[in-house]
């Protein structure tokens, strides 16, 4: 991936995250806000209900108080207190007045707690209503002192609960107990004043099981009732406050919030449950909102991202770019090149180092040029002494016997003359030839292109030395020819490489002063030509395979060391390679690899410098 | 019988004045004949028939002018009747006879009160109320049955111990003490004690015991349905006590109520009906229950068969089959009540089967009800 396209996701990444958190962040701010208002607005409707209830209660409390206190009730009460009293005139009574005190639940109960009359349930007279005579801690309840209580009651359309309070009319030994009360519905939750998106729902316990008739709201018995059973059951065998959310569609902003109050009995019964719901549509949006906002966010900060990925990358990789051309420079042997520094920071620190490198670098070679120029014409001087000592010597002696010739036998200075002379010059066309070949070496032509295959190169070179290879009076030498038969044919200097070729042959006889096998072998492939020539001589170490090319380095005792030097210098001209394998004991090998056209490439400086002089 | 009457100073009968009675209802057919044009289409009372002809011919339809002539015919609100000038037994005493029909019972009782009608029906349970109110009763002797006859064809009719748990499951002491404030008597058999001598032998007495154990024996028993006439307050009390009574025994009731009256039914298990006796005799009144509880009920014709010259025995017999199936369970016997205003002399309550005795009835002369209606 490039510096660019890294660039572009770092940004892209820190960008959605950031939002992404923010975005979170706001959104759990923003439910927990809006829970906290709900939470108040729920206790809010249920401190309200139960004001409600508690007013009501003690309205309904009053009012049966009030009934207790008629004149008619009283008289009611003195009648039904007779041994002769007949219930039975009463027993439309309780319907008449629970209409004239605004009571759906009404029972006049006799001192054994028979029904005289009941406004709820009129066919029941002459049953017993066992829980008024009930007892508590052994005495009879004082149901003043009780207050308004819930209570669950047989109606006459089935069971219901009630907002009950008792009143006592007591004459004599006798009492009249007056049993008032509203019933609990849905007409209790219409006097609640619900908030924007709340509602209030009422479940009464009137069954064993869940009966999704029994859930109303102010307006009856609500769609989808059955969607609480889980919950409703839960809080009648716990009655705790409990909190549960039922998602009414697949859409979440349809679900809906709810906060389960029990309602209790004088026993602690569940009688009924009060249910606050309230619409999770504003916080589903509101977070829906936050989102929307968020991903346009994330889209926009992409387009950030891209566009300053762009420009930073520009800004940062162009140093870079650069810095990769000139280190490509560099490693191809461009050692001048510079670049620019711009500005302060990592990027300039490290195009000074690279600048700092190469100039180093460019000191370095120019040093190492100057002591292997050193090197080299120490050693070129090592062995024109060398070269030039040997022939030198003689003719100094040729001299100095000369004269003493000339001094103390001038009757045989004639002979003398004539044999130092003869010395004299064999030993100065030594010189000549020494001098020869330094100037041969020193002017090594370019090569001039031809067609030219090896194979013929090969085959005139060993024709050459056909006549050394048998040579009376030296251990003789087997040429052996392996040459490809179709060969292809290279572009190269024929004359180069037939002195190369040569050299070669030259080499590997001498390595061979007790005869052995020469062996010329020529191949092909992938365009290139190779050949080897090997012998079969005493081999060389390590270190003279190492230094083999080095001009003027030579394993023999008269050598001057220029044959491979020059081999090596046609075959680089040709742009080959030529590398040597020896083992000792058994023999040297060596390979030349020639392209079938060399190069088009300029002479290196050195090169030109030493052709030149 | 004229019962609770107060006590009159002997005095001479006197003719004239329009008599003003009401009542609840207003559907019955009258011959078309005799009504005037306008009326052809319309409907009065059965009384208002035994009014205007003497009597009904064996093929069904009414002959010989009555005491009464129709005079005037607003169909289910009002009938005038004018006396009879050439009537054969006499003129009645008095001049008009005024029906207002469909009225409430509210209503009838203020306009007792009030002195605006002279003779109205009121229901058994409000005796005691117009009684405070200083209203004359007079009451029949108890000649209406009101009974619980189980559908023919139901479930239950299929079990007698369905039949015979809810039968025993009944209070009907309480029903005749509170529902019909003690006007009438606990009915056991179909024909009530005045007239049969044999109701004593039926017991009345509920058994909410042996109505729980026998519904314990009864395999998956499922609610019995219970139909009643839901416009008549009354039996609509009656209907939710048997339910308590039921619900208390175990059995499981639930109540259908028919606004539309006991003509049309609604189909339940059972229905509570009133059956009113066709004669003070035993025999023509059971023969009529007969008529109607048999294919009601999906009685045995040949268990029930009566010949008319059935003898007090044969009587009691037809009677206690019936009774013993426990398709037909009897409630009670309510007797007509009737408020009367303190000007109407000489009123004797109907005995079953006869119209209201208006022909021999006059007015005294104080507080004429306010007249409604034009000759």
């Amino acid at each position: 991936m490039t510096f660019r396209g890294k660039l572009f996701w770092m940004f892209t990444v820190a960008l959605v995250l950031s939002i992404a958190l923010i975005a979170t962040g706001v959104t759990i701010v923003a439910r927990k806000a809006f829970d906290e208002n709900n939470t108040q607005h729920t206790e809010a409707l249920v401190a309200q209900f139960q004001r409600e209830f508690l007013s009501r209660g003690q309205d309904v409390a009053r009012r049966v108080q009030t009934i207790a206190n008629a004149e008619a009730t009283v008289r009611m009460a003195i009648d039904l207190a007779r041994p002769t009293a007949d219930p039975s005139i009463y027993v439309d009574d309780a319907r008449g007045v629970s209409q004239a005190y605004h009571l759906n639940v009404l029972d006049f109960v006799g001192s054994d707690g028979t029904i005289i009359s009941s406004a709820e349930f009129p066919a029941r007279f002459g049953y017993k209503m066992p829980w008024i005579k009930s007892l508590t801690e052994g005495k009879t309840i004082d149901w003043v002192a009780q207050g308004p209580f819930l209570m669950k009651i047989d109606a006459q359309s089935g069971p219901t609960v009630a907002l009950l309070a008792v009143s006592t009319v007591r004459v004599g030994d006798k009492n009249l107990y007056i049993v008032g009360g509203e019933r609990l519905g849905r007409e209790f939750l219409s006097s609640l004043v619900l908030p924007v998106g709340m509602r209030a729902l009422l479940y009464l316990n009137l069954d064993q099981k869940f009966q999704p008739a029994d859930l109303v709201d102010e307006n009856g018995p609500i769609d989808q009732a059955e969607r609480f059973a889980p919950s409703i059951q839960k809080e009648l065998q716990q009655p705790i406050e409990r909190k549960f959310t039922i998602n009414w569609t697949s859409d979440a902003k349809n679900a809906e919030e709810f906060h389960e109050t029990p309602l209790l009995g004088r026993q602690n019964e569940v009688l009924g449950i009060l249910l606050v719901g309230s619409s999770q549509r504003e916080v589903v949006i509101l977070e829906r909102r936050i989102r929307f906002l968020a991903a346009l966010a994330v889209l926009f900060g992409l387009l950030i991202a891209l566009l300053l990925s762009w420009w930073g990358a520009a800004r940062v990789t162009r140093p870079i770019q650069e810095l990769a051309e000139a280190a490509r420079a560099v490693s191809g042997g461009n050692w001048d090149t510079r670049v620019h520094v711009r500005g302060k920071g990592d990027v300039a620190e490290l195009a000074t180092a690279f600048n700092q490198m190469t100039q180093q670098l460019t000191d370095q070679r120019e040093r190492l040029l100057q002591t292997e120029r050193v090197a080299a014409w120490r050693e070129v001087a090592r062995r024109l002494a060398h070269e030039l000592k040997n022939p030198l010597f003689p003719l100094q002696t040729t001299v100095e016997n000369l004269r003493r010739a000339k001094e103390k036998n001038p009757e045989q200075f004639e002979e003398v003359f004539r044999e130092s002379t003869g010395i004299l010059l064999s030993e100065i066309e030594n010189l000549k030839t020494i001098v020869g070949r330094f100037s041969d070496f020193a002017k090594m032509p370019q090569p001039e292109l031809a067609t030219v295959n090896v194979n013929d190169v090969v085959r005139s070179v060993v024709k050459l030395f056909e006549a050394q290879f048998g040579a009376v009076g030296r251990p003789p030498i087997t040429p052996e020819l392996h040459l490809e038969e179709d060969l292809p044919s290279i572009q190269a200097d024929q004359t180069l490489l037939h002195r190369a070729v040569e050299n070669l042959v030259l080499n590997a006889m001498d390595a061979m002063p007790a005869g052995g096998v020469l062996m010329l072998r020529t191949t092909h492939q992938d365009g290139k030509v190779d050949l080897e020539v090997s012998d079969t001589g005493t081999g060389l170490t390590p270190e003279e395979c190492d230094r083999l090319f080095t001009p003027y380095y030579t394993t023999k005792q008269h050598g001057t060391g220029l044959g491979l030097a020059i081999v090596q210098s046609v075959v680089s001209d040709h742009g080959g390679r030529v590398s040597v394998e020896s083992e000792s004991g058994v023999g040297t090998s060596v390979h030349v690899e020639l392209p079938s056209r060399p190069p088009q490439k300029p002479r290196p400086p050195a090169a030109e410098e030493k052709s030149q002089e | 019988m004229l019962a609770a009457a107060p006590a009159f100073t002997a005095r001479r009968p006197r003719y004239g004045g329009t008599l003003v009675v009401e009542d609840g209802e207003a559907a019955n057919s009258v011959d078309p004949s005799a009504a005037p044009a306008n009326a052809a289409a319309g409907e009065v009372k059965t009384q208002v028939d035994s009014l205007i002809y003497d009597r009904r011919a064996a093929d069904g339809t009414f002959s010989d002018p009555g005491p009464f002539r129709l005079a005037q015919w607003d169909p289910g609100k009002e009938a005038v009747l004018a006396a009879n000038e050439s009537y054969k037994g006499g003129r009645p005493f008095v001049d008009v006879v005024e029906i207002r029909m469909a009225t409430s019972v509210q209503d009838r009782l203020a306009d007792l009160e009030l002195g605006k009608t002279d003779v109205a029906e009121i229901p058994a349970d409000q005796t005691r109320r117009a009684q405070e109110r200083g209203i004359r009763i007079s009451r029949s002797r108890p000649d209406e049955l009101i009974a619980l006859v189980f559908t023919a064809g139901g479930r239950p009719a299929n079990d007698p111990r369905v039949r015979e748990a809810i039968a025993s499951s009944i209070d009907r002491a309480a029903i005749v003490t509170f529902i019909l404030q003690k006007e009438g008597e606990a009915a056991g058999g179909l024909l009530p004690q005045w007239s049969s001598g044999t109701a004593f032998l039926f017991s009345t007495a509920a058994d909410p015991l042996h109505a729980r154990q026998l519904w314990s024996q009864i395999p998956s028993p499922g609610a019995v349905s219970l139909g009643y006439d839901s416009s008549d307050s009354q039996m609509e009390a009656i209907a939710e006590r048997i339910a308590v009574n039921a619900r208390q025994a175990g059995i499981s009731m639930t109540l259908r109520g028919n606004p539309g009256g006991t003509n049309a039914r609604v189909k339940a298990d059972a229905q509570l009906v009133r059956l009113r006796m066709a004669s003070a005799l035993s025999q023509p009144a059971l023969a009529g229950f007969l008529n109607v509880l048999t294919p009601a009920a999906g009685l045995s014709a040949s268990e029930t068969s009566l010949p008319d010259s059935a003898t007090a025995e044969q009587i009691f017999e037809c009677e206690a089959a019936v009774v013993r199936s426990f398709s037909v369970v009897p409630i009670a016997w309510v007797p007509e009540v009737y408020g009367l205003s303190a000007r109407v002399r000489d009123w004797d309550p109907p005995a079953p089967g006869e119209p209201l005795p208006l022909a021999d009835v006059w007015l005294d002369e104080i507080d004429a009800p306010t007249k409604k209606g034009n000759l």
